[in-house]
């Protein structure tokens, strides 16, 4: 046996004081803290979010639906940042409250469809037999129709704004979500902590909701934030359809829609605001929700 | 004929055969490139360049329902009249007809004598290829299949209820008791060569109707022989002849070199001759020998085309106007190029329906009032129309008999204190209890933002309109389901008679016909039904205006305006005279090909 010191601590221990005590979750924050595109994105998505909530309360920003067809296509200025519309209104205001619409859509209507994926993925995944070929056929019918139908649909049953909107994202875009919370159901539901929970009589639903689910809740994130990036582009591209918000809410889409007439009156700014807008938005969000998978995902914990 | 409030529809299924056309536009500018030199050759060709702004649907007479479809229809088929290509305002002719019917002292009896001599284009359907000669009977054929049930013409209402035992034969049709040899009181034939319509009560438009594409005739062998792809195929004794028809890309026409109805015409308006209309008079026509239609729906390369010289003549877009025009003149830069601009006055009218039936709109007159006092019809205007229209205070447009250009709806101004007044007389000061009325449009751009115009108007008085778009099959299906609570739409004459715009409002017309704002009011019922029995004159102007003032009075659209079309065309294209009611125009257009050649190589 070799002699050491007292008062130098063990390598092993040295390495495990500093593991102690931190999940999964704290993990994952130290390490996205130590990445700078990450933090730099964050910052950016927590200003849109600042913004939309100034301007959705009025504090900023409150001109954006004062029409004064005198001043119609203004180039920008000091006064108008980025001129001004059809109607005169400040293109700079309607694209910030296109945040808030923007946003809306992607948080309400990812929330709904992560709620629907998650549950059904559960329950189809642990479940399994009969509870499982009903809820894939169920999926696969749904996958299997263009969603730009799905959103007629309901847009004809349900009228259209920006309820439907939400709605029909978050009945849409689950499927993938669910998918993977099925395959992680079945991985999960025969381990040993299911065991030892059903050991000591807990319900079917407790080891669902308790017991399983906070261990696959990272993939929940992860596949929030990927949502969110997909329902924002998509309430660009149905308002930009006409099948979006109602006509006179502040939408990016809409916007881009009139500018597709206006270019060729040399009129950019329309395009430029609504683009530039959702450009730096989306673009954070990917590439904040690249750093947090890598960040939740255990393989790449020690590169 | 229908159309999108404010120009184009969109919606998914026509956004998708965008893509389509671009690329194939995108590619044949490509092609065009490529092959500079065969271009060249190319435009010796005697050939007229035109563009369809929408996709022609088809080329059946009967189905033709749309101006692009009717336009190509008009080229191939002929009816018994036509309008005379220069005279302002319109003015009938014989067409396939050898002169202006003989018309009964009661108005119910017109009967026709046929020229002689007329043959159908040559068809591998008729004996031996050869095409046969036109007879009156092929006419009682020709609106008997308009009338088939079987066919599900969306034109029937031309003749519907018109003409004796016609409707009748068409319930038998469809009970399986009538077939095409059944004969009918109101068509007959008693020799080769006359024809006799008899009417159920006098209906003077009848003679107009006669110059629409839906009454032009057709050839029984050539309808059996290509069934279902008749529609492909057309047959007709006009000027032009089919030659290919590619869908959702372009339409070949040839001359018909047997055709020789009539020759140019050798008088017009006083103005003609100033403006050379009448170089050619009783020259030989078609004077092209070659048509091509190209269907092109996006703005932008239709009108990168036109100035490359790939078209002969076109509409200026929307958003291009500024650079094309100005203080009503082309702009120095299109004169260069040897580019003219035409500006007609369109038979047209645009308005916001209310829908009588229901419960709010319906039983307020004050509040209808007030509502079109708040809409600031100027600014609309200058906003989409690039000043191209002039304020409707009526639904009769100008270029109609009945027509006062002085005068004034007390309704249609600008005025929001009037307007408030009203307000208050309809029992919600300031739109104080009055819940929000549903606007409904169709989806494309131009629409969405006239609706949403028409909110920013409102709100001004207190009344708040949520705007509900759909596609352009959705929405009409709401206005004809009666579901829709109040919309935006245009009217484009068939013929150039108040009749075609006063019917518009005729209480029996209620959806699904024309009538979609369900208006009924027993006085203009009555009018309407005695106007119809008089020849135009003006005796039918007083009345025409008497329910112009009933329709004043309770106000049941909002009047928006009459547009303007503004064309503009190369200096190599000769006759352009240009009137959306005349559709079988092309034959007198004239194209210096020399000239084309030159200034092509400068474009």
């Amino acid at each position: 046996m070799k002699e050491i010191s007292l008062s130098s601590p063990l390598p092993w221990q040295e390495k495990s004081s500093e593991q102690k005590g931190r999940s999964l979750w704290q993990d994952a924050l130290h390490r996205l803290a130590k990445d700078k595109v990450a933090m730099v994105s964050f910052v950016v998505i927590v200003f849109y979010l600042i913004l939309a909530a100034l301007s959705k309360l009025g504090i900023i920003f409150s001109n954006f639906d004062l029409v004064n067809n005198e001043i119609a296509y203004q180039s920008p200025s000091w006064e108008h940042w980025l001129g001004t519309d059809l109607f005169g209104r400040d293109v700079l205001a309607r694209a910030a409250h296109g945040t808030v619409t923007s946003l809306t859509v992607g948080f309400a209507g990812t929330g709904l469809s992560m709620v629907i994926g998650t549950v059904l993925g559960a329950l189809a995944g642990y479940f399994g037999g009969k509870m499982d070929e009903a809820i894939v056929w169920f999926y696969t019918t749904i996958d299997t129709v263009p969603y730009i139908l799905l959103v007629i649909a309901f847009s004809m049953v349900i009228g259209s704004g920006l309820n439907t909107i939400c709605l029909v994202i978050g009945l849409t875009f689950w499927v993938n979500h669910c998918r993977v919370m099925r395959a992680e159901f079945m991985k999960h539901r025969d381990r040993e902590y299911v065991q030892s929970a059903v050991s000591l009589g807990a319900s079917h639903l407790r080891r669902i909701f308790i017991h399983i689910l906070p261990n696959v809740s990272h993939l929940v994130l992860i596949n929030f934030s990927l949502g969110v990036v997909t329902a924002i582009m998509s309430e660009v591209m149905l308002s930009y359809l006409g099948l979006g918000v109602e006509p006179g809410v502040p939408s990016w889409g809409m916007m881009i829609s009139d500018a597709k007439l206006e270019l060729s009156r040399q009129v950019w700014w329309g395009l430029a605001g609504a683009t530039g807008f959702m450009f730096f938005l989306v673009l954070s969000l990917i590439l904040f929700n690249d750093a947090l998978r890598d960040a939740l995902d255990p393989k790449l914990k020690n590169k | 004929m229908n159309f999108a409030t404010f120009s184009l529809k969109l919606s998914v299924q026509f956004f998708i055969r965008k893509g389509k056309a671009m690329l194939i536009t995108t590619l044949s500018l490509l092609l065009t490139l490529s092959m500079g030199c065969t271009r060249k050759n190319k435009d010796a060709e005697n050939t007229l360049n035109i563009v369809a702004t929408s996709n022609i649907k088809t080329l059946d007479p009967i189905e033709a329902s749309d101006v692009y479809s009717s336009g190509a229809v008009a080229q191939v088929y002929e009816g018994l009249l036509h309008y005379h290509f220069l005279k302002r305002p319109l003015q009938l002719e014989p067409l396939l007809a050898a002169q202006m019917p003989k018309v009964s002292k009661d108005g119910l009896t017109h009967t026709f004598t046929l020229r002689q001599g007329i043959k159908f284009q040559d068809d591998s359907a008729f004996p031996e290829g050869k095409g046969r000669e036109l007879t009156a009977s092929d006419f009682i054929y020709s609106w008997k299949r308009l009338a088939d049930p079987n066919n599900k013409s969306e034109g029937f209402w031309v003749f519907d209820n018109k003409i004796l035992g016609l409707n009748e034969w068409r319930e038998q049709v469809s009970k399986g008791k009538a077939t095409y040899e059944t004969p009918i009181e109101g068509l007959q034939a008693p020799d080769r060569y006359t024809l006799i319509i008899k009417l159920k009560k006098p209906f003077y438009q009848l003679h107009y109707v006669l110059t629409m594409s839906y009454t032009s005739v057709v050839a029984k062998e050539v309808v059996e022989r290509y069934g279902k792809e008749f529609l492909n195929h057309p047959v007709g004794t006009g000027p032009f002849k089919f030659e290919s028809w590619t869908r959702n890309n372009q339409l070949v026409l040839t001359r018909n070199k047997d055709w020789s109805l009539h020759t140019y015409p050798t008088e017009g308006e006083a103005s003609d001759k100033a403006q050379n209309y009448l170089e050619d008079a009783g020259k030989k026509i078609p004077f092209v020998d070659k048509v091509v239609i190209q269907e092109i729906i996006e703005d932008q390369p239709r009108w990168l085309n036109f100035m490359k010289g790939n078209l002969d003549y076109t509409s200026i877009p929307k958003d291009n106007f500024d650079s094309a025009v100005q203080n009503g003149k082309t702009t120095k830069e299109l004169n260069d190029k040897g580019i003219h601009l035409q500006i007609n006055r369109e038979p047209d009218v645009t308005y916001t329906a209310f829908n009588m039936n229901d419960p709010i709109l319906g039983k307020n007159e004050n509040l209808r009032k007030a509502m079109s006092l708040a809409y600031d019809t100027d600014t609309s205007i200058k906003k989409f129309y690039n000043g191209r229209a002039i304020t409707a205070q009526s639904p009769i447009p100008p270029e109609v008999d009945a027509y006062d250009p002085n005068y004034k709806n007390p309704y249609k101004e600008y005025n929001l204190s009037k307007a408030k007044e009203f307000m208050v007389k309809a029992g919600y000061p300031e739109g104080k209890g009055l819940a929000p009325i549903e606007f409904s449009s169709p989806n494309s751009t131009t629409n969405r933002q006239t609706a949403e115009f028409f909110k920013q108007n409102m709100e001004k008085i207190g009344v708040k309109i949520n705007i509900v778009t759909s596609s352009w099959p959705q929405f009409t299906t709401k206005i004809t389901e009666k579901k829709a609570q109040l919309w935006g739409i245009a009217w484009l004459a068939d013929y150039p008679d108040a009749e075609n715009f006063l019917q518009l409002l005729y209480g029996p017309n209620g959806s699904p016909g024309p009538n979609g704002a369900n208006y009924k009011n027993k006085e203009f019922d009555e009018l309407y039904e005695q106007a119809s029995h008089l020849l135009p004159g003006v005796e039918r102007d007083k009345i025409y205006q008497k329910m112009r003032d009933i329709f004043t009075k309770e106000l049941p659209w909002i009047p928006g305006v009459h547009r303007l079309s503004y064309s503009t065309y190369h200096n190599w294209l000769k006759n352009f005279k240009f009137h959306s009611v005349i559709n079988d125009n092309l034959k007198y257009f004239r194209i210096d090909t020399k000239e084309r050649g030159e200034m092509k190589a400068k474009l």
